[in-house]
């Protein structure tokens, strides 16, 4: 039967085909839509942009598309290419992308669901939440609006549901108000505005606070007809966006409105950008004063201002024109030049830039498509040693070198599996380092961290360990810089009663004056102008015992950088597992973007100099 | 008897009218034949001046075809969009002017939906219909209410009209339609001749699917591997039909006549909606009762003058509740009632020159209630005008002309004018060859949707205007073993206001654009022909094709700009063959194949590959034997629709059913 129809379909096909004109054609096997790349502009620059089309309600075309900013490569249906055998593509109507974690989410609203991909927009799972709307992180938790709840209730009460971004399920619910849309966190606050927006002339006009730990609605504060938006801004006030105000409230629900109507907003330091909807503009403001700032780009041209991203180098605005045809996706400097433009999917409503920069491998079927993730580090943000005898020679200090040099030298010397090595000076003395990508916290050990430690012949207690206490931080405000809350990796000496906690230290450029006779060179760090420096940390008791006449010191089980030699790679790994915060409270990181590592223990001897922390390397033991 | 019967048929077929739909009801069939073969050979030598496409009696019987809508696909000019299933919606634009420009007329008043402007063509059953005819530019004949001069296409629906022979008092129909997706679809029709001149017509059928049918979307690499491949099964797009009708009939005199006609239909029905990316199922339900009184009375004085009144009352109920627990619950309530009076004359002022005018009055009102809140109704009303003025003449046998001019008052907006011109230019009378051509304006206005929808409609919309002109070259064979209608037309329309609605998530629901203009060329070129063959068979043979490109002119900077509109193929086309047979006892037996085919096109605006439709055409074949036994009459039916069982869409994300199977008895006494 089923050959028989294939023969007459084929039949019927031909004879058809045969009879029919030029572009009067026949139905083929219908595939998978293509990922387009343009070239659109010559700049470079650092990372990627992630531009999230929604697409028409019913159409199934919400679209990734995705902008290499360093070869300036426009990739329209990026996800596509990543995910050919996704069944009906991303989804319907793409409401909310973010990157946190090393994970991309983006939220597709009429698909009823939360998609999870890697920072390439590989999909790794979904998180299916009815009517979703945007997203919010905190820890290892994401936060997610939803116009409706997992039971409906008869005054049409949205909800706000906690994911666990490890497992990807719903954790915890509260109702809020009239369908919840953006969200964002302060400390144990979540704020979401309830637009009410469904229904004509019921505008709701709260914004709901939410205790997290307890994860209830505490309070409902009136900010405005409509609220659509709010988005906090670095000194932890709150801006809302309402159909009639831009309204500012401080932690004590102090208000500040101002009269426009604001259809987006990207806040970058201490300025916030708004696209005023009727008049047209876009128009910045001060976070400190609330002053109306002068901005020179000009947006009035556009059919309608859509999507915004104030990034620091750059901003991004979006025309969504008519809604049902291609959007526009414009690239302008903060002097008001454009300096470039995509033409994008539908809707180009949702922007968000990463770190990485991909290619499109020239075989899209491939489901690894995109360039692969080092698993050494390729970066180096902070270097700062403590005095010590190898300081300004590992690495060496040049006449004039600052800060930035001395880390780039550092990369020359440990990044990229280069075997070099770093010294990290005496107590407290670090280095902050990361990788082309977040580090992902799984099962066992996550990264191994090299040194050049050493074990005694014929007693394996005891060799050469300067150990270092290892500090990861994930990228949480998502600036790219190390600037985010830090967590301890708890070593086998943590719970130790020898062990000092928070204790301090400072080192002068007047006592830079003992030194032993194999390095003459300063022993304070030559590219720092203060004249002191002041580290904080924790603080190993000595070590160092004379066995065999010899002096070394006790290796330590587990948890320490330069402690085992790395030869023993159990001994070098570490599990992101062991985080703790300044508490001691044990702290579930599904990722890391940064690395610190500081000398741990203090003594110096006539002989050897001070024990020092050496670093010469690091890898993700996740990546191939 | 047999041999009368035959020659009965053939005269029928040759008087350009398919057969009459009850050939084998021998004696009926006799009394019927003589009424049609009056109007056929009336209007085959001197109406038309715009020739019709025409379906009726049993070529209309013979189609693989469950509603008008699906008869429809078989016209030239015409795109039908449908959601798919029994209870999917299902609406036809005809040359690409919108479906909005599409006026549908049941027997003779405008089937009206003041709410959207959108006639649902799927809950129309072919089973009471005896003719369907689509008019481009407008009706062929002067003698019309003013309101028919005002659309740029027209769909004429004539249900069957009763038959009897001197001793027959009453006919009975039963007939019975099982299918795929547990189609039940009972039908019965009373016919009772009350005196000798008044009769009266009852027909109702209900008809019920559970909508489960299986589909599929399969995509592969660029390489032949398959991406995805997955089937499964529609799911809430049940639909559950009741229609009621009863028609009164009195004609009186040679000229007069009056008739009422009531019509009921009630439904409830799932809206399967769009399938996306994690949504397999929706929950959206619609309620429907549309039901109509209307009266018309016609007559003739001095042989020269004729009036015509039309009354009609229309009240229709829409409940639309969504149960899907992942959308935001509504519940709303849509009442819409319409009253239509018109009052048309016609004078022939020589044999070869008539002049009418006629004057149509409509209110229409739109409740529209929200249950979920406690606002209370929302009220919509429009009261339009229309006065028309037409004068046809002949000059002889070569020249036919009809002219018309309507005027158009909505509310208090200012009057619009809008003419329309007609000709057919025979140049050789004893050569059945004509050139045809008009042109004519029509406006189309908002709908109280485009106007009030909330959120969407948009109170300042300008009436949309069509600019029409065609012509057409017609040539008819009639011969003793053939007879053949070919022609081919071209045609250019402009739209201008052109107003869009784009389906959005629940095909209930609309998004209002106002697309600016559109300019359309097309060509359609059609044939039919009946071959009658030795041995008492008769081929027939049906062909249609249409090419047009229906292109966004509004603004060189639209990045759609000179792109053709969405949903527009620039190629479709049917074929239809058929192959009947007589027996020498005069039953019936035939076969019937159909080809559909509707070409690449844009689900969107702009031509891109993210919005390219691929082709889809369907091959159906239906069988059927007829047998006349006494006074009785069986007929058995069986259709194979999508043979090879093609996964296409109409509308994007909107899967239509794959191989499908109906079957029918039907018995008449």
């Amino acid at each position: 039967m089923h050959i028989s129809r294939k023969i007459l379909s084929n039949i019927l096909n031909v004879v058809l085909c045969t009879l029919s004109l030029s572009h009067f054609s026949c139905r083929h096997d219908e595939v998978v839509y293509p990922t387009i790349g343009t070239h659109v502009t010559d700049e470079v620059r650092e990372g990627g942009l992630y531009v999230l089309c929604e697409g028409n309600m019913g159409s199934n075309k919400a679209r990734l598309d995705y902008i290499n900013l360093h070869s300036g490569e426009y990739y329209a249906n990026w996800y596509g290419s990543q995910n050919p055998r996704q069944l009906k593509e991303l989804g319907d109507v793409g409401n909310d992308i973010q990157a946190y974690g090393g994970r991309l989410y983006a939220v597709i609203n009429c698909s009823h669901k939360v998609e999870v991909m890697d920072r390439k927009a590989r999909h790794i799972g979904q998180v299916d939440i009815p009517n979703c709307r945007y997203l919010a992180f905190k820890g290892d938790k994401m936060y997610v609006s939803a116009y409706v709840g997992s039971v409906a209730t008869p005054e049409l009460l949205g909800s706000v549901f906690e994911v666990d971004t490890a497992t990807l399920e719903i954790t915890r619910e509260v109702k809020v108000g009239h369908q919840p849309d953006e969200l964002c966190i302060v400390d144990d606050k979540l704020y979401v505005v309830n637009s009410g927006g469904y229904i004509t002339n019921r505008h709701d006009s709260t914004l709901s606070v939410i205790d997290l730990p307890s994860f209830t609605e505490t309070e409902k504060i009136t900010v405005g007809p409509n609220p659509q938006r709010v988005r906090v801004d670095n000194s932890g006030k709150l801006w809302v966006c309402t159909d009639s105000y831009l309204s500012i409230l401080d932690f004590i629900h102090e208000k500040k409105q101002l009269t426009l109507h604001a259809s987006n907003i990207s806040i970058n330091g201490s300025t916030a950008y708004v696209i005023d909807k009727e008049q047209h503009k876009l128009r910045a403001f001060s976070t400190i004063d609330f002053e109306e700032l002068d901005q020179p780009i000009d947006i009035s041209s556009y059919e309608n201002p859509y999507g915004l991203l104030a990034t620091n180098d750059v901003i991004y605005i979006t025309d969504a024109k008519n809604y049902v045809s291609s959007g526009v996706l414009h690239c302008y400097g903060y002097d008001g030049k454009e300096h470039w433009r995509a033409q994008t999917g539908d809707i180009p409503g949702h922007l968000c830039r990463v770190s990485g920069a991909y290619e499109l491998h020239p075989d899209t079927t491939k489901q690894d498509t995109a360039k692969a993730f080092s698993p050494y580090i390729t970066r180096v943000y902070e270097y700062l040693p403590a005095m010590g005898q190898f300081v300004n020679v590992l690495p060496k200090y040049e006449e004039g070198d600052d800060a930035e040099a001395m880390c780039r030298k550092c990369e020359q010397a440990i990044a990229n599996n280069a075997g070099g090595m770093i010294c990290l000076g005496g107590w407290g003395g670090y280095v902050t380092f990361g990788f082309d990508h977040a580090v992902e916290n799984k099962e066992g050990y996550d990264l191994r961290i090299l040194g050049n430690a050493f074990l005694m012949s014929g007693n394996e207690a005891y060799g050469s360990s300067e150990p270092g206490i290892v500090m990861v931080s994930r990228d949480d405000n998502k600036n790219g810089l190390p600037d985010d809350k830090w967590y301890e990796l708890k070593g086998s000496m943590y719970d130790d009663p020898t062990t000092q906690h928070h204790v301090s230290k400072t080192y002068t450029r007047e006592s830079d004056t003992i030194r032993n006779a194999f390095h003459k060179q300063p022993y304070y760090p030559q590219w720092i102008e203060a004249e002191s420096i002041t580290f904080t940390g924790a603080r190993l008791a000595p070590l160092t015992e004379k066995i065999s006449e010899q002096s070394v010191q006790r290796i330590l089980d587990f948890g320490y950088v330069d402690n085992k030699p790395n030869t023993d790679k159990e001994g070098t790994s570490f599990d992101i597992s062991w985080a703790v915060d300044a508490d001691g409270k044990s702290i579930s990181l599904p990722c890391i973007d940064f690395v610190r590592i500081y000398t741990a223990v203090d003594e110096a001897y006539d002989a050897t100099g001070e024990l020092s922390t050496e670093v010469t390397g690091a890898i993700d033991l996740h990546i191939e | 008897m047999t041999k009368r019967i035959f020659f009965i048929l053939i005269i029928a077929l040759c008087a350009h009218s398919v057969f009459a739909d009850s050939e084998a009801e021998v004696d009926s069939l006799y009394s019927r034949f003589q009424i049609e073969e009056v109007e056929v050979t009336a209007r085959a030598l001197s109406k038309d001046v715009i020739v019709p496409q025409t379906l009726k009696g049993a070529e209309l019987q013979r189609l693989n075809a469950l509603s008008v809508a699906d008869a429809l696909r078989y016209f030239s000019g015409v795109q039908l969009k449908d959601y798919g299933g029994v209870g999917g919606i299902k609406t036809i634009n005809v040359r690409s002017m919108g479906s909005q420009h599409t006026a549908v007329y049941y027997n003779g008043v405008q089937l009206g939906n003041a709410q959207n402007g959108q006639v649902d063509l799927g809950r129309f059953s072919l089973d009471n219909m005896e003719e369907i005819q689509l008019f481009n530019g407008q009706k062929s004949d002067i003698f019309q209410s003013a309101r028919e001069f005002g659309s740029a296409g027209n769909v004429y629906l004539t249900t069957r009209k009763p038959y009897f022979k001197p001793d027959e008092k009453v006919h009975v129909r039963g007939q019975m339609r099982f299918g795929s997706f547990a189609l039940a679809n009972p039908n019965i029709g009373v016919d009772v001749k009350l005196t000798e001149a008044l009769s009266l017509t009852l027909d109702a059928e209900y008809v019920y699917s559970d909508g489960k049918y299986p589909f599929r979307y399969r995509r592969v690499l660029p390489t032949g591997e398959t991406a995805y491949d997955t089937t499964a099964i529609r799911q809430n797009g049940d639909v559950n039909a009741v229609r009621a009708e009863v028609g009164l009939h009195h004609y009186y005199r040679t000229t007069g006549f009056w008739r009422v006609h009531a019509y009921n239909y009630y439904s409830e029905r799932g809206v399967p909606g769009a399938i996306v990316n994690n949504v397999w199922r929706n929950g959206e339900r619609l309620w429907d009762r549309n039901s109509f009184v209307q009266a018309q009375w016609q007559d003739e004085w001095f042989g020269r003058w004729s009036t015509r009144l039309l009354a009609k009352y229309a009240n229709d109920y829409t409940h639309y509740k969504n149960y899907d627990e992942r959308l935001l619950p509504s519940n709303n309530e849509y009442t819409q009632q319409e009253v239509y009076l018109s009052l048309a004359n016609k004078v022939q002022v020589f044999n070869w020159w008539d002049l009418s005018l006629a004057y149509d009055y409509q209110y229409n009102s739109l409740n529209r209630l929200n249950l979920l809140l406690d606002d209370g109704p929302e009220f919509f009303l429009r009261h339009s005008h229309w006065l028309s003025a037409a004068t046809a003449f002949n000059i002889k046998e070569y020249l036919r002309m009809q002219a018309s001019v309507l005027m158009t008052a909505v509310d208090r907006n200012t009057p619009r004018v809008t003419p329309g011109v007609f000709f057919s230019f025979r140049p050789y009378p004893a050569i059945d060859l004509s050139i045809n051509a008009f042109y004519k304006q029509s406006y189309r206005y908002p709908t109280f949707n485009d106007l009030y929808y909330t959120d969407l409609g948009n109170a300042s919309l300008r009436p949309e205007l069509a600019r029409q002109h065609s012509v057409e070259l017609a040539y008819r064979v009639s011969h003793k073993w053939l007879t053949a209608n070919i022609s081919a037309s071209y045609y250019y329309n402009r739209v201008t206001d052109k107003i869009i609605a784009y389906p959005k998530g629940q095909q209930f629901r609309w998004t209002m654009l106002n697309l600016g203009t559109v300019k359309i060329n097309g060509v359609d070129a059609k044939a039919d022909m009946s071959l009658f063959l030795p041995l008492r068979f008769v081929l027939r043979g049906r062909l249609n094709y249409t090419y047009q490109t229906a292109i966004d002119v509004t603004n060189p900077n639209d990045t759609y700009y000179g792109h053709q509109i969405p949903y527009i193929p620039w190629h479709s086309g049917s074929v239809v063959v058929g192959l009947d047979w007589q027996s020498k006892r005069g039953d019936h037996y035939g076969l019937n194949y159909s080809f559909i085919y509707v070409g690449e096109r844009y689900s969107q605006q702009e031509n891109i590959i993210y919005n390219h439709v691929q082709p889809w055409y369907t091959h159906d074949l239906s069988i059927y034997g007829e047998w006349g036994i006494k006074r009785w009459w069986l007929k058995a039916n069986l259709e194979i629709n999508n043979l090879l069982g093609q996964d296409y869409e109409v509308i994007q994300n909107y899967p239509m059913p794959k191989q499908n199977v109906r079957c029918t008895l039907a018995v008449r006494y």
